[in-house]
């Protein structure tokens, strides 16, 4: 077959994913998760702050699709929701995370060497944490929330990001067409912008794909040991909790309340993995 | 090539070999243990634990389950239904006027490793450094209005008192501040900081202590009580109570508290060899409004709060439904326990609606704080779903320990003054007293976080602690509770139930609030 003849998008990055058995595998799951949040007003059977104390523990059934928590209410529909917290938690701190780290990095990868040992200082300081000691900490410092599990997730990975940035940064700016570019006159931001990004970029999507389960379960791990979500609030670390502490009761609460955190994961480790297959042609060419 | 020594090949060791001596080897290493809890050791759950040998410096009940083996008390709580007393180191113990308690103490009760025989120096030794300035013991507020101990001979002393004191008999002297300590062993004005304490009185004395997971004690040979029934005895730090519940049916303990949640499937199914028992407890629980918030400063929005929060529903939810609604900080069984709330337990929307619209109310947006346990998550869920019916939208903060018994002290900082709402529980002695000694205005910033301060109060509380007409008393008491639930800043929740779970091959004693006295536990 001639290159002409190709198809120029089953060569490209989706074509490529779409051709991958694995990455439709994630990409479904992902889907139906992501589909599911979005739509859990309408999917979900009950209303998910609805109590019957009455109907607590009850097993799954036609009625109760993954049982009843321990006040009675329809786990399946606080799965659904919790769904929304999970993704907005898992989004918000990687974006947030990224978007840090990949300045900084930049800054560090192409700014004076005082900078980048400053930055590097900054990102292996933050690295000491352990995240579990620094959540417990700032929960019991701020109150427990949202905000607090998004804070802990992006300080504790942002140095990760922008170590990547960083690497990633410095080995493109010695190339002969980043001093070609500077030869005629381009601004730093310019260079930062316009030729180093774009190559930094392909890196970080992969590394945010995989990342993005770690955080999830991250949230659910704070709102498992109570420093996360406020109690009410659906969420999935929340009703691994609660079938946890009433695993003598029922043991159907922590099966359902681990079903998606293993869908999640394995959406977005598969995701993570067919992704770095298309966009790292050092392994493409190794297949 | 070189040879090397590969010790599995050496030894002719096939991986299988391996595995089932690693096997052996583990069920060797779990033998101790069965062994140890079908003989002549006694291994029983704390929640907390206690932090050293010396009563001056005791804060709980995790102390007193341990002096309760290796020390002694003039008096001692009976085991069984009912409170009461019974003598221990005490022949005659009488109060021959209000403010004073002669006794004589039974001759030949000894001190171990040496340090002779226990007398009334040793009794006003032991009371007198409790109420000590200098000593600084948490403790001193028990022994209330106690001046001092005057000695009249080797056996004999009278306990003077500088005010009438109701609770002597049932707080002072057999809890924790009357614990008795070797005046000898110790010195005046010195604290026990040894890694075990010097000499024992008790039935057990202390052969090891693991901080962290549990106490070892050993029978005390030079004991002169009766003899203690087991050889040994293991205090197991477990706080959680489903843990605890699966280690009793690992046979890793003989006697433990359970979560109520266990409590109907116990009923039905009690695990094999194991006795199911159920206690009234002393614990009161309530959801506490702090008065000098600006949102909570009108009554009728505190009333409204308290008839729109459902009790029984929480009882329900929280409680599995086997602890009774409060009537107050008192619980049934003790002096001015009241028959009936002034708001009844079950929520009245209208009327609350109603509170509120009077006081010009639409919606109102309110925080919870509560602690960090399943308990008081759910309650708090519930409460939420109650006062949404109203038009309160209320918010959870959940606290870990540290945070949480600080959120209302002035001396930990300014979160008292957003305090707005939290779901307390107190424990509790056999006394009304030291039940209602935290919401004095003297308390406030301290204990009492609802910042209530009624004068009346203050001085029923004064007076009560003196009062020895029982009939009188009683009615202070009542009184009490009744300002407390008029001021609105309190919604009277449970005083909770306190469940067993022992070996049939045991005869525990406990306290009629279900704490364990493991100095009279005897096999079965």
């Amino acid at each position: 077959m001639s290159i002409a003849e190709r198809s120029p998008f089953k060569y490209s990055v989706a074509g490529r994913l779409i051709s991958d058995p694995l990455a439709v595998a994630a990409v479904t799951i992902i889907a139906i998760l992501v589909l599911g949040a979005v739509f859990a007003d309408f999917i979900a059977p009950y209303d998910y702050k609805a109590l019957n104390v009455r109907a607590r523990f009850a097993p799954p059934s036609f009625e109760h699709l993954l049982g009843t928590d321990n006040l009675g209410r329809d786990t399946f529909s606080r799965l659904l929701f919790g769904a929304r917290i999970a993704l907005f938690v898992g989004m918000t701190s990687v974006g947030l995370a990224a978007l840090i780290g990949l300045t900084l990095g930049m800054i560090a990868g192409f700014g004076p060497r005082w900078l980048d040992n400053t930055i590097l200082f900054l990102f292996d300081t933050l690295r000491a944490y352990p995240t579990i000691i620094l959540a417990l900490a700032l929960g019991a410092l701020l109150s427990p929330g949202l905000g607090t599990v998004i804070s802990v997730v992006v300080l504790t990975s942002l140095s990760e990001y922008g170590r990547v940035a960083r690497t990633q940064t410095q080995a493109i700016s010695g190339r002969e067409f980043i001093d070609a570019e500077r030869a005629m006159g381009a601004s730093t931001m310019r260079i930062l912008v316009m030729h180093i990004l774009p190559n930094v970029l392909g890196p970080f999507f992969i590394l945010a794909a995989i990342n993005l389960p770690v955080v999830i379960t991250i949230e659910a791990g704070m709102s498992f040991l109570g420093v996360g979500v406020a109690p009410g609030t659906p969420s999935w670390g929340a009703t691994l909790k609660d079938g946890f502490d009433y695993i003598r009761n029922t043991p159907w609460l922590i099966v359902s309340g681990g079903i998606p955190l293993i869908l999640v994961t394995l959406g977005f480790t598969f995701l993570g993995e067919s992704l770095r297959d298309v966009l790292d042609p050092k392994l493409r060419k190794e297949r | 090539m070189t040879a090397t020594f590969n010790p599995f090949t050496a030894a002719q060791l096939s991986r299988r070999q391996l595995l089932a001596g690693a096997a052996g080897l583990g069920a060797m290493a779990a033998m101790p243990i069965k062994v140890w809890a079908a003989g002549n050791t006694l291994n029983i759950r704390t929640y907390t634990e206690g932090d050293n040998f010396d009563p001056v410096d005791a804060s709980g009940f995790g102390e007193e389950m341990l002096y309760g083996c290796i020390y002694r008390k003039l008096i001692q709580y009976t085991p069984g239904n009912e409170w009461g007393w019974q003598p221990d180191l005490v022949e005659v113990i009488e109060q021959t006027s209000p403010t004073e308690i002669a006794f004589t103490l039974k001759k030949g009760q000894m001190w171990s490793d040496g340090f002779g025989e226990i007398t009334a120096e040793d009794v006003k030794f032991s009371l007198e450094r409790i109420i000590d300035p200098k000593m600084e013991s948490a403790i001193k507020p028990d022994l209330g209005s106690l001046s001092g101990v005057e000695v009249t001979g080797t056996h004999t002393g009278v306990i003077k008192l500088s005010s009438p004191f109701a609770p002597i008999w049932s707080i002072a002297l057999p809890y924790l501040a009357g614990t008795i300590v070797c005046k000898k062993a110790i010195g005046e004005g010195k604290r026990i900081t040894d890694a075990v304490p010097p000499t024992v009185a008790g039935p057990y004395r202390v052969a090891e202590l693991r901080p962290g997971d549990r106490w070892v004690l050993e029978r005390n040979p030079e004991f002169t009580g009766p003899k203690a029934d087991f050889e040994k005895v293991q205090i197991i730090l477990i706080d959680d109570e489903a843990t605890a519940e699966i280690a009793f049916e690992a046979g890793d303990l003989d006697f433990t508290r359970i979560g109520l949640g266990s409590i109907e499937r116990l009923r039905e199914n009690p695990p094999e060899n194991a006795v199911l028992s159920e206690h009234p407890s002393l614990y009161y629980v309530w959801v506490g409004m702090n008065m000098e918030n600006p949102k909570l400063k009108d009554i009728r929005v505190r009333q409204a709060i308290q008839h729109a929060i459902d009790v029984p529903s929480i009882l329900e939810a929280a409680y599995f439904g086997v602890a009774d609604a409060s009537t107050g900080i008192i619980a049934p069984g003790l002096i001015g326990h009241r028959a009936e709330n002034l708001v009844p337990p079950q929520a009245d929307f209208a009327k609350a609606r109603a509170m509120l619209d009077e006081a010009g109310v639409d919606t109102l947006d309110l925080k919870l704080d509560v602690l960090n346990k399943s308990t008081w998550t759910t309650a708090a869920q519930v409460i939420q779903a109650t006062l949404a019916e109203v038009g309160i939208n209320l918010s959870i903060g959940v606290h870990e320990s540290g945070s949480f018994w600080s959120l209302g002290k002035e001396a930990d900082g300014d979160r008292w003054k957003s305090l707005e709402l939290v779901l307390n529980r107190f424990s509790m002695t056999p006394d009304p007293y030291y039940a209602t000694a935290w919401f004095t205005t003297e308390q406030i910033g301290k204990w009492n976080w609802e910042r209530f301060s009624n004068e009346e109060f203050d001085k029923l509380h004064k007076a009560a602690m003196g009062e020895t007409d029982t009939a009188k008393r009683d009615r202070m008491y009542k009184r009490m509770q009744d300002l407390m639930e008029e001021s609105g800043a309190y919604r009277f929740i449970t005083h909770e139930a306190a469940p067993n779970l022992y070996s049939k091959e045991l005869k525990p004693a406990v306290r009629p609030d279900s704490l364990p006295l493991i100095q009279y536990f005897a096999k079965a």
